[in-house]
């Protein structure tokens, strides 16, 4: 791969690069092999392919097959073995080809991965970050495509980060390959090829903060990875009928900004939170709840949701009718102004 | 940009078919192909037939004589094709979403009062 940037650390003011997302996540992986010898990516197809989606590319060649492996065809065991890695002092960080074959290995995320630091009383911490390319709008086959973040989110031991663009991409997987606990990244398939100017940074923000990716007035768009974009085109459009709308890029899913949330609602007073998991028990339930409970005196509307339905992820060319239209979030957002 | 070389091997032509007898060249060393253009004619057990170029491309080598016998899998062709771009683009499952230059819309808005 292409040199493309100075490493942004050294730099407050590291240059501006043009990077796609797979790019950005590229380099996050190649700063930290190169900043810890413990870090170890290992997945199928990982190494010396580069990864169905390129996001490992030339990595073994750079760092070797004993830190770039490519596992058998065997999710449970992929997850298992990070256990037993992280358990003897590495930080690993495995990938699952796509989110549907993230349900082979649940066991060993859910029970091991996510509960062995409170069942040995802190003394085995898993410094596994799970690296799980999800989400729709590629179109792919069945099991390609998955929205699984409540669940994750749900499952106490586990955080949950979802980058909506390349930079973000960079500096949450920095975040998340340092931190001791488990999380999950979330890589939107959908924005891999979004390629814009970014500056790679250090993280600044603490896990679990939010970002405001464009401020308005009249209503809050909350949403995660790919519908961020969604929301972005939405405000644009809504923008030429003389309405404001703000859009907030949750980015964490656990822990989730409550403040965040608040400090926005209360400023709009109204709220549409936009994402392409089914509506029931989804999150977006959970973040109409907090905003409620925060700013149920501000609130000018009841939260609406935009979400896919409550129905299996569609596969190849019905997708388009199952993710959230730009029309839907305009409804959404005219029934909150309506009120 | 960058030329690199691209081989084209033999494909299984039918189901399990093992070799092909080539019958006769469509193209010549340093003749520029479309993709899809017809490349070589070959006669397998089954039946006689046009494989077609599989890429865009100068031919830079023809591995097989007219009458030679060539296992599937073996080299056919060497093509000289365009260097992908620096960007890595898969091959994927699924497409590569189209970024729509403005997204089209039905519903319009009306501005709150307050």
């Amino acid at each position: 791969m292409t040199e493309l940037i100075e490493r942004a650390d050294t730099a407050a003011d590291a240059p501006v690069v043009e990077l796609s997302m797979q790019q950005a996540i590229n380099r996050a992986l190649r700063d930290l092999l190169t900043e810890d010898p413990e870090v170890l990516v290992f997945g199928e197809d990982v190494g010396a392919l580069g990864g169905v989606f390129r996001v490992t590319d030339g990595l073994q060649k750079e760092f070797g097959d004993k830190r770039v492996f490519d596992t058998p065809l065997a999710e449970s065991a992929i997850m298992g073995m990070a256990v037993g890695l992280a358990m003897n002092g590495w930080r690993p960080v495995p990938e699952l080809q796509f989110d549907g074959f993230a349900y082979p290995a649940i066991d060993q995320i859910v029970n091991q991965v996510a509960r062995m630091n409170y069942r040995t009383r802190g003394a085995a911490p898993m410094p596994i970050t799970l690296r799980l390319p999800s989400f729709g709008g590629i179109q792919a086959p069945e099991h390609h495509g998955e929205s699984l973040e409540a669940l994750f989110a749900h499952t106490p031991g586990l955080k949950v980060a979802v980058p909506s663009g390349p930079a973000d991409a960079y500096s949450l997987l920095l975040q998340s390959v340092r931190s001791d606990d488990p999380v999950v990244y979330m890589e939107p398939k959908a924005r891999y090829w979004d390629r814009r100017p970014v500056r790679l940074r250090e993280p600044s923000d603490p896990i679990g903060t939010s970002r405001i990716v464009r401020p308005g007035r009249h209503a809050t768009l909350i949403a995660w990875g790919a519908m961020v974009h969604r929301c972005v085109q939405v405000a644009e459009l809504a923008a030429e009928d003389g309405v404001d709308l703000e859009v907030l890029d949750l980015r964490w899913l656990k822990p989730i900004d409550a403040a965040g949330l608040a400090a926005s609602v209360s400023r709009t007073r109204r709220a549409v939170v936009v994402h392409e998991a089914p509506l029931t028990a989804g999150l977006g339930a959970e973040v109409a709840a907090l905003v409620t409970e925060n700013c149920f005196r501000d609130l000018a509307a009841p939260v609406q949701r935009v979400t896919g339905f409550d129905v299996p992820y569609p596969a190849g060319p019905l997708e388009p009718q199952y993710l959230p239209t730009i029309d839907r979030v305009l409804f959404a957002v005219q029934r909150t102004l309506e009120y | 940009m960058a030329q690199e070389n691209f081989t084209f091997t033999l494909p299984d032509l039918g189901e399990g078919l093992v070799e092909a007898t080539v019958l006769e060249w469509q193209v010549a060393v340093g003749d520029v192909v479309e993709r899809n253009a017809p490349l070589v004619e070959v006669e397998t057990t089954k039946s006689a037939v046009v494989i077609p170029s599989p890429k865009a491309g100068r031919v830079v080598e023809l591995h097989a004589e007219e009458e030679q016998v060539v296992p599937v899998g073996d080299p056919l062709v060497t093509f000289e094709v365009e260097a992908a771009a620096d960007a890595p683009q898969a091959g994927i499952v699924g497409r590569v979403p189209a970024e729509e230059a403005r997204p089209a819309r039905r519903v319009r808005l009306r501005p709150p009062s307050d």
